[in-house]
């Protein structure tokens, strides 16, 4: 079916609050997922990979900062969903940014961080910029970058598929951000023979598939929005007379 | 023409101009206290729909002799070809409900992007008449459903069967033909998102105006369909109506609780939308000359809107006070500005000393109306997008201090005192419709929206202050990393604080809070006058009363339909009461 990009974040922004999300956070999720959809950078799809874990993360531990200096962080995200952390990792490079020129987060531990462009778009459109880098995949690797000028209003994105499947044990669901004040970074992913195929998106095109969705809508499989609308139910109060009585009735 | 920068320097900096502060303007009831002015939304439209002379046709009109039917009106205006759809069914009396909950209605209507052919008004027949249980495509962009008004409806069609005009006085207790229950648009149930009506569709670009225009032709429907009728009743005698009734006859609105929610998750746009009102009184206030043409006028606006609270008319005690005070106030107003002043500030705070709240913002719409070449043109400036961004550099002493300046009046509430969050608002599974619950009576209070600000600040600033004894060298990102369930209310203080006005200044949760007065501050944006308060939670309404009409587009336009009357004050706006006195509270009024 075809709904609206409003009617998307507004159900999405129920799911996530009914699934433990805090205040601010739960709009942020959702935007996440909203940009990516609305910019042809499949954010259903990627929802439907974390969908049956969102309820999981109340119960990590929250992201923590293992190392810091004046350029530089680690943080271990604890196995969350980049959709309640990654805005947190995105600021602090953006405030480091700011302070010494260019910044180097590092971010371990962390699911769906393909979710970071609406972050990075964010970084954009108020005068930073910044870049991602991260693989992901066990048996079928991928490679991923996304970057966004200063002041600009969209990133490029490149994925690429690896030929063989490498050795990826030691990537503990890893991602590099680097932010800068100075300097304007363009990531695109390298042509490489280890690569089985590559795409790349220029911000234009990304600006072009927004278009899209704003005149059309946004297309989504009738199970998967079901499955949305009824997880964000939780959060529906049911109805009594009382209740009743509360919309002044 | 009024150019960003020239907004900007007028707000802040050296050159600011005096702007009424914070502290007054964003208090809850002030909001409730305020009025329709020249910067309303349906003033806005009425404007341009004039002075642009849109072209609007019956392109179909398929009504049975009872007005049930099909209708399609064609609208071409300077940037596009529209159609407004209405579908108008028999009811069943006891089927018809303003509530959010209702599931039938005597018409349901829908804005569209351009021409209706055969097989799209088939699918819109479809699903139109359904409302929530519909869907539409990104073509359409408003869409409706209203009500006949019971008083009035079938009272209007026999008189103009009869071959008479309709009792004025009538139509003065209940100023419409038919009342909306809701008017959707941004997106919903599968309509065309805001983004796509602001940047494809430009003659809707300004917030609410094609929702405003919906309401607009409906009133110009209600009155084709009780022509319609009584002229199928009663060929031989039938009348049309006085054109100067016509244009007397309104809209009527009931608003729910849905309202309120909506200032509190769009905080910028409704700072915004205060900004402007606030920076069109300051013009006024600096640059308004005042010499005797214009105290006349002023006068004779104070008399024409004295006997539009006097026309309005309503049950509800609190708001009966209200007016009978208002009418004081105008009085000692009128009384007042003919000692000698040079400036209207020395008037405003005369009223602050000497009126209510309701007669203090009356004035300022008063004001704002005498100097349209002040005001007019900052209806272009009217949007905002939503971004409520986090500043991650900003070292934590400053957004303490941020939280001391900008948030004083949460930090000086008693969250813990008897009451103070004893209220909680939530979506109840009936439709999603949002209600009012008692925390220390019913259930789902975990389950509440996060519209209590203050008590969200009270918490944030006292882990702030924890933490700042810890890590005083922290900024707010490092803050953000620590506390994520904070991140939410950190950056709207952050964001807030980059606004003139900021958040509304209210504990939303108190037991005492008045919804109400949420309700009003936006209808006043809307431009709807005659508040008529149902319960502290919902508010009949009367919109587009005294605006052109169809017919009259293409003619002249004075756009003057502020605080409209009843056409036998409209002619020569003398004192003359004539209303019937069946109420204690409109003996009262008619007294004053």
């Amino acid at each position: 079916m075809i709904i609206s990009m409003n009617e998307l974040k507004a159900a999405l922004r129920r799911c996530f609050e009914a699934s433990g999300y805090f205040v601010g956070n739960y709009e942020d999720a959702a935007n996440m997922v909203l940009w990516l959809e609305k910019h042809g950078l499949n954010g259903l799809k990627e929802l439907e990979l974390a969908l049956d874990y969102i309820k999981s993360d109340r119960k990590k531990t929250m992201s923590k900062v293992v190392y810091e200096d004046s350029t530089s962080a680690i943080i271990n995200c604890s196995g969350r969903s980049a959709l309640n952390c990654i805005a947190s990792a995105v600021d602090l490079a953006h405030a480091k940014a700011l302070e010494v020129g260019i910044s180097t987060i590092t971010v371990h531990n962390c699911h769906n961080r393909k979710f970071i462009l609406k972050a990075l778009t964010d970084c954009g459109r108020r005068g930073i910029s910044v870049a991602a880098y991260w693989q992901n995949g066990s048996t079928t690797v991928t490679e991923h970058t996304a970057s966004i000028r200063a002041g600009a209003r969209y990133p490029s994105y490149s994925e690429s598929i690896m030929s063989s499947p490498a050795d990826n044990a030691s990537d503990k669901q890893s991602m590099t951000i680097i932010c800068s004040s100075r300097v304007d970074i363009s990531t695109s992913l390298q042509h490489s023979s280890l690569h089985r195929s590559s795409r790349y998106l220029s911000a234009e095109q990304v600006a072009a598939n927004k278009e899209n969705s704003v005149d059309h809508g946004i297309q989504i499989d009738d199970t998967l929005w079901v499955n949305i609308n009824s997880i964000g139910a939780e959060i529906l109060v049911e109805n009594s007379e009382q209740s009743r009585q509360g919309a002044g009735a | 023409m009024i150019k960003p920068a020239h907004i900007h320097s007028s707000l802040r900096g050296d050159n600011a101009l005096p702007l009424r502060p914070a502290s007054q303007v964003m208090d809850l009831e002030r909001l409730g206290a305020m009025h329709q002015s020249r910067l309303s939304f349906m003033r806005s439209l009425m404007r341009k729909v004039m002075l642009e002379r849109w072209q609007i046709v019956l392109s179909c009109c398929d009504l049975d002799e009872k007005g049930h039917g099909t209708v399609v009106y064609q609208i071409s205006a300077p940037y596009g070809v529209y159609s407004f759809v209405l579908f108008s069914n028999w009811l069943d009396p006891e089927q018809r409900n303003d509530r959010v909950i209702a599931e039938q209605w005597d018409l349901t209507m829908a804005l569209v992007a351009g021409k209706v052919d055969d097989h799209y008004l088939e699918t819109l027949r479809k699903n139109v008449p359904k409302q929530e249980a519909g869907r539409v495509d990104s073509r359409v962009f408003v869409l409706s459903r209203a009500n006949r008004s019971l008083r009035n409806f079938d009272y209007v069609v026999d008189t103009l069967a009869a071959g008479e005009q309709p009792d004025v006085q009538k139509i003065e207790q209940v100023g419409y033909l038919y009342r909306t229950t809701a008017v959707y648009g941004s997106g919903k149930l599968g309509m065309a998102d805001w983004e796509k009506v602001q940047s494809r569709w430009p003659d809707f670009a300004r917030p609410f105006s094609a929702e405003m225009f919906t309401c607009f032709m409906l009133r110009n429907f209600s009155l084709l369909q009780v022509e319609h009728i009584a002229r199928h009743q009663s060929p031989d005698t039938f009348s049309p109506m006085d054109i100067t009734i016509k244009r007397y006859v309104g809209i009527g609105n009931s608003t729910g609780l849905g309202m309120a929610p909506f200032l509190i998750h769009h905080p910028l746009l409704f700072n915004q939308w205060i900004e402007m009102r606030e920076l069109a009184l300051a013009r006024v206030r600096v640059l308004g000359a005042v010499d005797s043409t214009i105290k006349k006028r002023f006068r004779k606006l104070l008399d024409r809107t004295t006997h539009h609270t006097r026309q309005t008319k309503t049950e509800d005690p609190w708001q009966s006070d209200h007016n009978i005070q208002v009418i004081k106030d105008l009085k000692a107003l009128h009384k007042q500005s003919s000692q000698p002043f040079t400036r209207w500030g020395q008037l405003i705070l005369w009223s602050e000393k000497n009126c209510s709240l309701q007669g203090q913002e009356l004035l300022v719409s008063v004001l704002l109306e005498l100097y349209p070449e002040l005001v007019n043109k900052l209806e272009d400036y009217c949007s905002a997008e939503e971004f409520l961004d986090l500043d991650p550099i900003m070292p934590l002493q400053t957004l303490q201090t941020v939280i001391e300046d900008r948030y004083d009046w949460a930090l000086t509430m008693d969250f813990i005192a008897d009451g103070a969050r004893d209220i909680f608002w939530y979506r109840s599974e009936e439709k999603m419709e949002p209600r009012l619950g008692d925390a220390l009576k019913e259930k789902g209070k975990d389950r509440q929206m996060a519209l209590g600000v203050g008590y969200a600040v009270r918490k944030c600033y006292d882990q702030l202050l924890d933490y700042i004894s810890e890590f005083p060298d922290h900024n707010t990102a490092r803050f953000m990393v620590a506390r994520p369930k904070l991140r939410g209310i950190v950056r709207r203080i952050q964001s807030m604080n980059r606004c003139l006005y900021g958040d509304i200044q209210a504990n939303l949760l108190h037991r005492d809070v008045l919804p109400m007065h949420l309700l009003r501050a936006k209808l006043s944006f809307f431009g709807v006058s005659k508040f008529d308060p149902k319960s502290r939670l919902w508010v009949r309404n009367t919109m587009f009363q005294g605006a052109p009409l169809l017919e009259d587009i293409g003619g002249t336009f004075d756009d003057d339909w502020f605080m409209p009357l009843s056409p036998e004050y409209r002619s020569d706006e003398t004192i003359a009461i004539t209303s019937t006195k069946t109420t204690k509270h409109t003996e009262e009024v008619a007294a004053l």
